[in-house]
């Protein structure tokens, strides 16, 4: 078989390419073609839309078919691999107290989730607002009495980034320094709210302190690096994460 | 409290299930689930096969939604591509073929390109019959048996004992009139939610 094709080779096989009727690795070349033939990629998503109308029947699908899907999709992988910040979620893990405190801490320590007692993170944040040139939103929240924060931190611990949750879903980052990536790509914060994974945005340039504004109530925040632009749906794990605690 | 769907173009329902609504994988399903199982039963000719297929497209969906790219076709032609390759794979695998085989040789009936009607919408799947018919027949019959039977081209030009690159320019020019006579006419897409 040929290693290599011409492009009018690639022109001759679209037909058939676009219909799974060629070999799988003439269907290898095509794809790689594809990546930077926009030309043919339009050709093939013309012939896929062209098949497309040959499956019409108006044949219904058979009635249980989607409980059975609807049923799988507890099980399905989630995009994002929240597990651990969910599995904490599940276990109604107690807010802090003075007596719960030491058990609670080192449950949250393997977890990676760090609930930040209200005394401490006030003056912490003070410190980082002073540090930064202060966002005065960003402060206002920081001692707003009604404000959850949340620590979300790398699976080793080397990267942290600190987080502010206003009752009304406004949320800031703070110390949101996290290594500078090339052009290509992006971070992007995500916010666990029920059973679903929202993206609460993509971060701009490097800036101490980020806004973004969750739509529910939150449980647990992460960011991942994504390509430029972010992504609908993040199948990359999380750079760090943390968990709300209520 | 969510929003109705009912009304949302398929791009924001793609949107949605990104989001982890499953109410918006179910609107896509209610949409399109009837024509990815048909298509899925066309090729494998078992139904428990096929809804094994609609199952694996759908659950894609939900779990790799950016995978739809709308700026390269609707939502529909990206579900029936996804169950087409799909059910191709388990038909050339584990001697699939050879049984659908055994089985179509039991059948009487079922030769042709005749669409199945079997709910609504008929006038749709009589254009698309019409236009099949109107198409040369060297041509329908490489569609049919690459599309509907799945044999690669180099099977089809075995099977109609005709060169490989007839073959190909065959289906490549059956798929364009296609297009010309259902897509760039006014039928349109009848399904397309924009």
């Amino acid at each position: 078989m040929a290693s290599h094709l011409t492009h009018s080779e690639i022109q001759e096989l679209l037909g058939v390419y676009a219909i799974d009727a060629v070999d799988p690795d003439e269907a290898l070349l095509i794809d790689e073609h594809l990546r930077t033939c926009p030309r043919c990629r339009a050709e093939v998503t013309d012939h896929r839309e062209a098949a497309a109308l040959l499956s019409f029947s108006g044949t219904s699908a058979p009635a249980d078919l989607w409980g059975r899907i609807a049923a799988d999709l507890e099980a399905s992988p989630p995009p994002l691999d929240l597990s651990r910040a969910r599995a904490l979620r599940r276990t109604r893990l107690p807010r802090l107290s003075l007596v719960a405190a030491a058990a609670a801490v080192s449950v949250i320590g393997l977890l990676g989730a760090q609930v930040v007692q209200q005394g401490n993170r006030i003056d912490e944040l003070s410190a980082v607002f002073d540090q930064t040139g202060l966002d005065q939103a960003a402060a206002a929240a920081a001692v707003d009495p009604e404000a959850r924060t949340v620590t979300l931190e790398s699976d080793d611990g080397s990267r942290v980034v600190r987080a502010i949750v206003l009752p009304n879903g406004q949320g800031y980052l703070v110390q949101a320094n996290l290594p500078r990536l090339g052009a290509e790509q992006t971070y992007q914060l995500w916010g666990v709210m029920g059973a679903q994974t929202v993206s609460l945005g993509v971060l701009g340039e490097a800036r101490s302190i980020v806004p973004f504004v969750a739509s529910g109530p939150l449980t647990a925040l992460a960011i991942t690096a994504e390509r430029s632009g972010g992504v609908i749906a993040s199948t990359n794990a999380p750079l760090v994460q943390g968990f709300l605690s209520a | 409290m969510r929003d109705d769907l009912t009304q949302s173009s398929d791009a924001t329902l793609v949107v949605a299930i990104g989001r982890w609504r499953d109410d918006a994988l179910a609107e896509a399903y209610r949409r399109h689930g009837g024509a990815v199982y048909g298509l899925a039963r066309r090729v494998v000719r078992d139904e428990g096969i096929a809804e094994e297929v609609v199952q694996e497209v759908f659950l894609r969906l939900w779990t790799s939604p950016d995978r739809f790219d709308p700026e390269r076709g609707s939502l529909r032609t990206w579900l029936l591509a996804q169950a087409h390759g799909r059910s191709i794979d388990r038909l050339r695998s584990d001697g699939a073929r050879r049984q659908r085989e055994e089985r179509d040789a039991k059948r009487t009936a079922t030769a042709g390109y005749d669409l199945e009607r079997e709910a609504m919408d008929l006038s749709v799947a009589d254009r698309v019959n019409e236009v099949m018919s109107s198409l040369p027949t060297a041509e329908r019959q490489a569609l049919e048996l690459a599309y509907f039977e799945g044999y690669t081209y180099r099977e089809v030009a075995v099977i109609l004992d005709t060169p490989e690159g007839t073959i190909k320019s065959r289906i490549r020019a059956g798929l364009k009139r296609l297009r010309v006579d259902l897509i760039d006419s006014e039928t349109g897409q009848p399904w397309h939610h924009t």
